[in-house]
């Protein structure tokens, strides 16, 4: 089974720096890391290579980003924590990408591989962007199966992935055939920590950097010319806060707090 | 202007420590400047309680001292949580940065400040402003003193030379203190700056503000040569400044002090490393440390501590974040190191899978922590130890309120550490007691915890520590490494140093405090302070 788990750099959630000036997002390779859904995705992926290697059945994970040289790193720790190898599409002209974009720089890499993926796994969304687009826009690029929200693995058969997922409902349990794309709740797995073994042995691992031409994406389809979406401005949201004293008995109180409730809803 | 306020219930969680001792007290005061804190002495300086003797005064900071020493013995509790402000800042000579704080300043607070440099900075001259936007503009810096608790104070933290797990390379926190201001007894100031004056022998001449000269003795004692924060610190021609940094509060009140703030290192990995056994453990530790140059903190986990761990794993939610412990693995030792680059934490890290090899460890059973996330997980796993020891005792005390934990502090010479942890092994099955140890092995000392199941486990506890405070003394170790003697360790300090070194103490103190009043009961018992001026 070769497995693709897609990783994206965002800026490290503890820390977040915005620019005053243009409210964007402060970016710089020291306080990347790796998309904290993604990295769940990554050990869902690995969960399954352990099943696989008790089972005796060969099984190999490949992580998968799009970014800037930098992110090279990312992808070795994820190697160092058991992924056996990485693809980096890195070039101007993946610059400015929207998820549509984006999507197909992907679907690029995956068609480029020596081995094609049985299963494509990414986080729900990306703390930085929280679109959740990528999953489902990459299932439709590869035409294959999507199952969102996975929130927990029970189990492959053959080539029948069994999984829980949430849904506004409840939790519904999906069996998806593979070739599929799932995209994974933040909370379903937690990404082991890398041994020294493990570290050791990933500085030696080549990793594929790969441009728009090594991967054949069309130049209208990539980077900006290739994003319909535009963003018209960002900002950060001011936080307000207004206090409103409720006074009387008990049952003027709730009548008070009822009236409010609904001059907040209309 | 400062109020002595008389004591009502609402000051009640003034009488209490992390100790979990309770004292009590007749007033209490809240001064936020040097002046409220001469004011409030001023007028206490050899006033008498309603029982004829001097009035008692101890001094607190956050509370999170482990020995009571801010635990009151009756009269006034001078509370400095209050005076919290950041005063100043310059670059000595050599390029360092020093920070000027006042005593209540938490320790948290003045880390995020660093980290996001936010330090609060009105008023501050222009010399100050200056050297601000240099430390902004430069490469970040820390204050590497770092016990676990990181809700203690400053003023706190010197008065009992606070360590932490990165003191294996930093040390305490004595060498990080460039400077003091120390309020005594009657109200008089001695500004002490490192390095300016120095004892003759054992023999020091103090200055104060006031223009009195004070001429002090300074016990005779040799220190033993391991981490130590026994009694006061005394060595021949010592710095002055050295002496009331660890005095828990007995000899004056902090009022400011000056820190040394350190580079950060550029990459911080950590790596908790596991074992089958802990004789295998404590020759990884043995080998680890003359080979590994970049480590900055060696910290131990014994079988106990991580089962109790996989307990609260199982069992709770708020622990559901720890990562799984495999089951063979029996003890773990925790590395951290601060390297300059990537490359030389590499070179370590190969250092480790060799000497792990060569000592019952394996390269696979480790975790390396590199991420923000990953050291996140690796910081709870270290002190969710103590934080579930404490659990448990608060689920044991339900049913016998006499009961608490029971957590030893001692450490000793490099070359006794195989010997301490078998006295410690050997002592614990003997008297059939539960424990968990942690703590510092990279300075070989071990937090040892008795968890008692009742009244005659705790009883059984306590005589043990005694029994160890001798044997550790006689290995050439020290009674309390960090925490201090407070009011729980005094005892400690008898066996350690003897009574007449006890007593030479507390004739030093009666130089700088003539009626007993500071710290009342800490280091040694009131009567052995009793003279009078």
């Amino acid at each position: 089974m070769h497995i693709v788990v897609c990783v994206k750099a965002v800026p490290s959630t503890t820390e977040v720096k915005m620019d005053p000036k243009t409210n964007t997002i402060v970016r710089d390779g020291r306080q990347a890391v790796v998309n904290p859904f993604d990295a769940t995705g990554l050990e869902i992926a690995l969960h399954i290579k352990d099943e696989c290697a008790a089972a005796g059945d060969p099984c190999r994970v490949t992580v998968l980003s799009m970014g800037i040289p930098d992110t090279e790193r990312l992808l070795r720790d994820c190697i160092a924590r058991g992924a056996d190898d990485g693809l980096l599409l890195s070039d101007r002209a993946f610059a400015g990408a929207d998820t549509l974009a984006t999507t197909y720089a992907l679907s690029r890499g995956i068609a480029c591989m020596d081995e094609p993926a049985d299963l494509v796994v990414c986080g729900k969304m990306a703390v930085d962007g929280d679109t959740a687009q990528i999953g489902p826009e990459l299932a439709g690029a590869l035409d294959v199966p999507c199952v969102v929200d996975v929130q927990r693995l029970h189990g492959i058969v053959g080539s029948t992935l069994a999984l829980e997922r949430a849904t506004d409902a409840g939790r519904e349990l999906v069996e998806v055939d593979l070739p599929a794309v799932i995209t994974v709740a933040k909370d379903a797995a937690q990404l082991r920590m890398p041994s020294i073994a493990g570290v050791l042995a990933a500085e030696g691992v080549p990793i594929a950097v790969k441009t728009a031409a090594d991967v054949d994406a069309d130049p209208a389809r990539t980077g900006l010319s290739g994003s319909p979406t535009q963003v018209v401005r960002s900002f950060v949201p001011e936080r307000a806060s207004e206090a409103v004293c409720v006074t009387g008995d008990a049952a003027e109180q709730a009548a008070a707090l009822v009236e409010l409730i609904e001059e907040a809803c209309r | 202007m400062v109020d002595v306020l008389p004591w009502t219930s609402e000051f009640d969680e003034y009488l209490r420590d992390e100790s979990r001792s309770t004292g009590d007290a007749d007033s209490i005061s809240f001064p936020r400047t040097e002046g409220d804190i001469r004011t409030v002495m001023r007028s206490l300086y050899g006033a008498t309680g309603p029982d004829g003797r001097p009035v008692p005064v101890t001094v607190q900071g956050a509370r999170t001292g482990l020995a009571a020493g801010a635990v009151p013995a009756g009269g006034h509790v001078m509370n400095l949580s209050r005076a919290n402000a950041y005063l100043g800042l310059r670059r000595d000579q050599t390029g360092s940065y020093l920070v000027r704080v006042q005593p209540g300043v938490v320790l948290a607070e003045l880390r995020r400040h660093l980290a996001r440099h936010t330090i609060p900075c009105a008023g501050w001259d222009a010399a100050s402003l200056a050297a601000l936007e240099e430390l902004y503009a430069g490469p970040e810096q820390f204050f590497p003193t770092d016990p676990t608790e990181t809700s203690a104070c400053i003023g706190g933290m010197a008065a009992c030379n606070a360590s932490g797990a990165r003191s294996y390379a930093y040390g305490p926190m004595r060498p990080h203190v460039a400077s003091l201001r120390v309020v005594l007894a009657d109200g008089d100031v001695v500004a002490l700056r490192r390095g300016e004056v120095f004892a003759r022998g054992r023999h020091l001449t103090l200055e104060t503000e006031g223009g009195r000269t004070i001429e002090l003795d300074l016990p005779t004692y040799t220190m033993p040569a391991t981490k130590n924060a026994s009694g006061y610190f005394v060595a021949d021609d010592m710095d002055p400044i050295d002496l009331f940094i660890g005095s828990d509060g007995t000899l004056g009140i902090i009022s400011e002090l000056e820190l040394i703030l350190s580079p950060v290192p550029q990459v911080s990995w950590g790596i908790n490393c596991f074992f089958g056994t802990e004789d295998d453990a404590i020759g990884f530790t043995c080998a680890v440390r003359p080979a590994l140059a970049h480590a900055c903190a060696l910290e131990y986990f014994d079988a106990a501590a991580l089962d109790i761990l996989r307990r609260q794993r199982e069992r709770s939610t708020a622990f559901s974040a720890l990562p799984a412990l495999d089951d063979a693995w029996g003890c773990c030792v925790y590395v951290e190191l601060a390297c300059d680059d990537e490359a030389e934490a590499l070179a370590d890290l190969a250092r480790l899978r060799d000497i792990l090899a060569a000592c019952g460890g394996s390269e696979d059973a480790t975790w390396v922590g590199r991420t923000d996330v990953d050291r996140e997980c690796q910081r709870f796993f270290r002190h969710a130890v103590p934080e579930s020891v404490n659990m448990l005792i608060d689920e044991r005390r339900r049913t016998d309120p006499t009961i608490t934990k029971l957590g030893s502090d001692m450490s000793v010479p490099d070359d006794r550490l195989r010997d301490v942890v078998r006295l410690y092994r050997e002592s614990l099955a003997a008297a059939g007691l539960e424990s968990a140890a942690w703590g510092h092995i990279g300075n070989n000392h071990l937090h040892v915890n008795v968890l008692p199941r009742d009244a005659a486990d705790y009883a059984a506890g306590k005589r043990l520590f005694q029994t160890w405070a001798r044997a550790v003394t006689d290995m050439g170790g020290a009674v309390s490494a960090e925490h201090g003697v407070g009011k729980l360790k005094r005892d400690f300090l008898a066996v350690m140093y003897g009574a007449d070194h006890i007593r030479e103490m507390a004739a030093l103190k009666r130089q700088l405090d003539p009626y007993g009043q500071l710290g009342q009961g800490n280091l040694f018992a009131v009567d052995t302070c009793e003279g009078g001026a």
